[in-house]
């Protein structure tokens, strides 16, 4: 194992929009060949942060580096060594697979001499020869997903910034893009990603969540969901209308953090690694509710998510309390 | 040098190429433009029709009458018997003049004393006062010069010379055909609608479709990129000059006099000043049809203030400094002046300066307003 080399390191990055703060003291750490994926709901400063590391736009507080430049001062030199894809795509819909890949190598300063070598070997990459000559506008999501992932990567940055890369594309497009990724990680390819997809989350190598613009935890899936300390059960009633109740009884149980339900099907999750079991047996039974088949669960990433920002919701609350007090 | 403008340029023209509309728009607007201005645009009134209100009605009052009517300004429509009928067919449009002939005109010449004519003119459209009672009154003048004449060498021959006399002489455009005038003025007016409009048209749209953001995050300067968008637009700008220009010669009888390396050199400062000011609207523009409009805004105080419909002479004091800051301006004079009159480099030369000037400043204020940054 070789010593981490980090990529990114940021200090306290922040942006204001006007009296808005966008992104408040960020601090993190994201090392050479990591998947490291940045969690939160719309809104929570994720594309802010990411093109302040591009350097799209500049920091109104703290500082970063991106593969060893400044992001305030040398934002020209950073976006050499970078690759970008957004949600939109950012494809030229008039222009055919093989000219939008060859324009951005063009952009991205691959040699002339070795322009056309590089755009069929992406192309074979990408499983895209046999869409060659095909106008971008007409290609469906996963397929406009892989033509921009391959531009982005033309260049064969040791960076890559994917934000919201997923979002709107389908399941099979969506585990072929994933492929890709952990090829690029093997490879040596820094990725940093944004999304809202839990599931996506758990296969980062290492997660920030953000939260209205504040960084809550980051860590590795297993590290960010272990300080959580919850425990979940899975458990049947008997019928739809019982499962109603469970879940409003469970809901308002102290311990509880947090309950899905589907029919007759309840899962719930508890704070503080008391056995969840207990927990459900005593709120259920002396309303004469029998809770069948409970078995504990792996705790997710999206509980650990959940909880993280319910605690943060608290905080807040007990806050103006106080000031309302004073 | 990186190759980034060439590609980039490489890449305009491909989508160019795809976009058939805009494509056709460009070949068809100019040489509609042209057959709408070069044939509707006419400053020469000609056959303005006429009454003759005839008090006298005699072999001389009838011969004047017809007189008039040789000259091709005056179209004889029909007489009149008093003011009433006069003032009725004035309202309605059916004659734009009157000449009214008092009673014993002819008796009145031949005595030898003063016959006094009146022309009636409807004012309500000012430019044709001017060309309706000059034709009536140089053809009285030089009547009256005549019988004045002819008078004195009754009395004695000696005296019978012209004391003064003047031969207007009009150079360069002798016969005053307006698309003479008007066709080259449009290179200039085609060439503003179209630049300015494509090249703001071309960052919105990057703009509206997140291409932009793309670019930004690229290693593109910013220099490369504006080099790179306008590359192919100064090759449209001159593809339309020149179809203005031939059709112009083939079609209007147009004489081009002056050197055209000359033009289309200098032609080349005003495409840049205009796809600099497409490229500042662009970054004002958040969307294609705020930028089109803009544009068309623009476009409007250029063809009523540049000269090429009304004269610069004619306009008050701050509209003529208003019009000095428009490129079009400039390129008027430039144009008009190598092709009607043959003018040399060094007759253009403030033009020159001013265009330099206005370049200049353009292209130091869309690079001020576009940046690499987002926000």
């Amino acid at each position: 194992m070789t010593a981490p080399e980090p990529v990114i390191v940021t200090d306290r990055l922040s942006r204001r929009f006007g009296p808005l703060v966008a992104v408040r003291d960020v601090s993190l750490t994201v090392n050479r060949g990591e998947i490291f994926g940045v969690l939160g709901p719309n809104g929570a400063g994720k594309s802010t942060t990411i093109r302040m590391l591009c350097g799209i736009l500049d920091p109104t507080g703290g500082s970063g580096r991106v593969v060893g430049y400044d992001i305030a001062r040398d934002a020209e030199r950073i976006k050499e060594r970078i690759g970008y894809m957004t949600q939109r795509f950012s494809l030229y819909e008039d222009l055919t697979v093989a000219e939008n890949l060859r324009f951005y190598a063009g952009i991205y300063g691959v040699p002339r001499a070795a322009r056309r070598a590089r755009v069929s070997e992406t192309m074979q990459r990408a499983g895209l020869e046999g869409r060659r000559d095909q106008i971008a506008g007409t290609l469906s999501g996963g397929w406009k997903q892989r033509v921009a992932l391959a531009s982005a990567t033309i260049h064969r940055p040791p960076l890559l910034f994917l934000d919201e890369p997923t979002a709107g594309v389908d399941p099979v497009s969506r585990r072929d893009f994933w492929d890709e990724i952990y090829r690029l990680s093997a490879e040596g390819t820094t990725v940093l990603m944004t999304t809202h997809y839990m599931d996506e989350a758990a296969r980062c190598h290492r997660l920030a969540f953000i939260f209205r613009g504040v960084l809550l935890d980051t860590g590795t899936p297993e590290e960010v969901v272990a300080r959580r300390r919850l425990r979940a059960v899975e458990l049947e009633v008997a019928d739809a209308s019982q499962g109603i109740e469970a879940a409003a009884l469970l809901r308002a149980a102290p311990e509880v953090e947090e309950v899905e339900h589907y029919g007759n099907l309840l899962r719930a999750a508890v704070r503080g690694g008391a056995d969840p079991a207990d927990i459900v047996r005593r709120v259920l039974e002396p309303r004469g509710l029998t809770a069948s088949d409970v078995r504990e669960v792996r705790i997710t990433v999206e509980d650990a998510f959940v909880s993280m920002v319910r605690d943060q919701e608290r905080d807040e609350a007990a806050q103006a309390k106080r000031g309302h007090a004073a | 040098m990186t190759g980034r403008p060439l590609i980039i340029a490489w890449k305009e023209l491909v989508q160019l190429r795809r976009d058939r509309l805009t494509l056709a728009m460009m070949v068809a607007l100019p040489l509609l433009q042209l057959l709408l201005f070069g044939y509707a645009i006419n400053n020469d009134v000609r056959h303005m029709p006429t009454l003759v209100y005839d008090q006298d009605d005699s072999r001389a009052s009838r011969e004047l009458a017809s007189t008039l009517a040789a000259t091709g300004t005056y179209d004889l429509v029909g007489d009149v018997r008093n003011y009433d009928e006069i003032d009725r067919a004035l309202r309605g449009g059916r004659a734009r003049v009157a000449l009214v002939i008092p009673p014993r005109y002819a008796s009145d010449l031949a005595r030898g004393q003063t016959a006094r004519l009146q022309l009636i003119v409807d004012g309500s459209d000012p430019q044709t006062v001017a060309a309706a009672t000059n034709g009536a009154s140089s053809l009285v003048l030089a009547r009256a010069n005549a019988i004045t004449l002819a008078r004195l060498r009754a009395v004695g021959p000696a005296l019978a010379t012209e004391p003064l006399t003047i031969e207007p002489n009009t150079w360069y455009n002798p016969e005053l055909k307006t698309a003479v005038y008007i066709v080259p003025g449009l290179v200039g007016v085609i060439l503003t609608m179209t630049m300015v409009m494509l090249t703001s048209m071309a960052l919105a749209r990057e703009r509206e479709r997140g291409t932009l953001e793309q670019l930004i995050v690229s290693p593109v300067r910013p220099v490369e990129l504006i080099v790179g968008k306008i590359l192919p637009y100064v090759v449209i700008g001159y593809v339309q000059m020149t179809l203005i220009l031939a059709a112009g010669v083939f079609v209007f009888d147009v004489s081009l006099v002056g050197s055209l390396p000359l033009l289309y050199a200098l032609a080349f400062l005003f495409i840049a000043a205009n796809l600099a000011l497409g490229l500042f609207f662009s970054t004002l523009a958040k969307t294609q049809q705020q930028a089109m409009q803009m544009s068309m805004f623009f476009l409007l105080p250029n063809i009523l203030l540049s000269g090429f419909m009304f004269p610069f002479e004619a306009m008050p004091r701050a509209a003529q400094f208003l019009a000095q800051l428009l490129p079009l301006t400039h390129f008027l004079r430039i144009v008009r002046g190598i092709t009607l009159k043959g003018a040399h480099a060094d007759d253009v030369a403030s033009e020159v300066v001013w265009l330099c000037a206005i370049l200049v400043a353009l292209v130091a204020l869309s690079s001020l307003r576009f940046r690499k940054k987002i926000a």
